[in-house]
């Protein structure tokens, strides 16, 4: 038996890659020939093809031999062989959990596809879509991001649509009344030649509802309407104290938590000092990290419950997704 | 006619009991009453509704890291509602 393997290994290394030159041969191997669905005791080259083709319709180079130097092949049928994808691959069509961004980020989560306006549309966070305010409606997105490999043009998926502002806390002011005031403040500056100039800002920032933002496809047959590792979206359902969650995102992939807090206003950190308020939010523990932002939770019926944006080492922080609906005027 | 008036009169002291001052508010407006105060202590980054240890609604407060001075002026309850204070880190947009 072993003197056999040996000598089939040779046969086969001899011949291996004239027999994966054939265009239907994905894969070549050394098993026991099966025959009319049973294995029987006798070694055999084993060609996978990805289809079994009828003797008939094919060539002479193209026919796998019934023997190579003496030792039967078996023809077996198993489709295309493609490496496991990972979130941070390219995605066509693209389902919720992979990566995504704005043109001018990293990366983020694509959370899920909403309808607007009857359309279907991808929806995600400011931070990801958007880049924190700072991108124009229009703009690139990107699957996956930047960060992935994501190219201009060949990996732009779709264009952003719109996003809901995030409220950062000590940013110029769009009070015109007091810009007014301090315009005169800063003519009499100028009038006593002082270089001090004032500017007026928000002490108390608002509060911030949601993170989000959404995308237009550029092809509807981009659109895969399900979560990555989890499948099909099956309703919504509003949060609660205790309710078991779970999210499929860029960074982390699939992972599972509870909500531990209701209620939750919290101080976010943005990149460059930047910090935003946001209030009514949910708080699970640790279940998320860096690019998992936009993530969709989910409850133990596959039901959307939230938007992931934000957390700590400790906490995972989620918008609700009755605020993130209204805020955006979206449905699923 | 007599069974309206009835009615009436038993819905009284229903009517009453929604208009009394004394009813002790919710944890809600307790937490929302607070949450200001307590998100502009030094190191507060979260004000949430949870639980306690013993399964006790309560109000959590997370903190970015050690605080000592901020912990030792958190009251342990406020309006009667457990305070819990967590250290969580700081929170930062993913």
């Amino acid at each position: 038996m072993a003197d056999d393997l040996n000598r089939i290994r040779s046969i086969l290394s001899t011949h291996r890659r004239r027999l994966l030159e054939r265009a239907n041969v994905v894969a070549t191997g050394i098993g026991y020939k099966e025959t009319a669905g049973a294995k029987t005791e006798r070694l055999s080259i084993v060609c996978s093809v990805k289809e079994k083709v009828p003797a008939a319709r094919l060539s002479a180079q193209e026919m796998i031999p019934s023997a190579v130097d003496g030792t039967p092949t078996d023809v077996v049928q198993t489709g295309i062989i493609r490496a496991l994808q990972v979130p941070t691959d390219r995605f066509r069509p693209a389902p919720g959990g992979v990566s995504i961004g704005h043109v001018g980020i990293t990366a983020g989560t694509l959370g899920c596809w909403v309808i607007k306006n009857g359309q279907k549309v991808i929806l995600s966070n400011n931070h990801v879509l958007a880049n924190s305010n700072a991108a124009e409606i229009g703009d690139a997105i990107l699957q996956p991001g930047p960060f992935d490999g994501g190219r201009f043009p060949q990996d732009h998926i779709a264009n952003l649509t719109q996003f809901v502002p995030i409220s950062f806390q000590g940013e110029p002011s769009e009070c015109q009344f007091a810009n007014a005031v301090i315009s005169v403040f800063n003519l009499g500056c100028r009038v006593i030649s002082s270089n001090t100039r004032y500017q007026v800002t928000k002490a108390q920032a608002e509060d911030n509802l949601v993170d989000a933002a959404i995308a237009t496809p550029l092809n509807s047959a981009d659109i895969k309407d399900e979560i990555f590792n989890i499948g099909p979206i099956q309703g919504t359902v509003s949060g609660e104290l205790g309710m078991s969650i779970k999210k499929s995102g860029r960074t982390t992939g699939f992972t599972t938590g509870e909500i531990q807090q209701v209620d939750v206003s919290a101080n976010v950190q943005y990149g460059a000092g930047q910090v935003a308020v946001f209030t009514d939010q949910l708080l699970a523990g640790a279940m998320s990290q860096g690019g998992d932002s936009g993530s969709a939770v989910l409850d133990d019926g596959n039901r959307l419950t939230g938007l992931l944006f934000a957390g700590s080492e400790t906490t995972t922080i989620i918008n609700r997704i009755e605020n993130v609906f209204s805020a955006l005027g979206i449905s699923l | 006619m007599r069974i309206v008036a009835i009615c009436f009169v038993l819905l009284i002291p229903v009517l009453a009991l929604g208009d009394d001052p004394g009813m002790s508010p919710s944890i809600q407006d307790v937490k929302k009453q607070n949450e200001a105060q307590l998100l502009k202590m030094a190191g507060v980054v979260s004000v949430g509704i949870g639980l306690d240890s013993k399964g006790n609604q309560a109000i959590i407060v997370g903190l970015d890291g050690s605080h000592p001075e901020t912990e030792s002026s958190i009251p342990a309850t406020l309006d009667g509602f457990p305070v819990v204070v967590q250290t969580v880190g700081s929170i930062r947009a993913q």
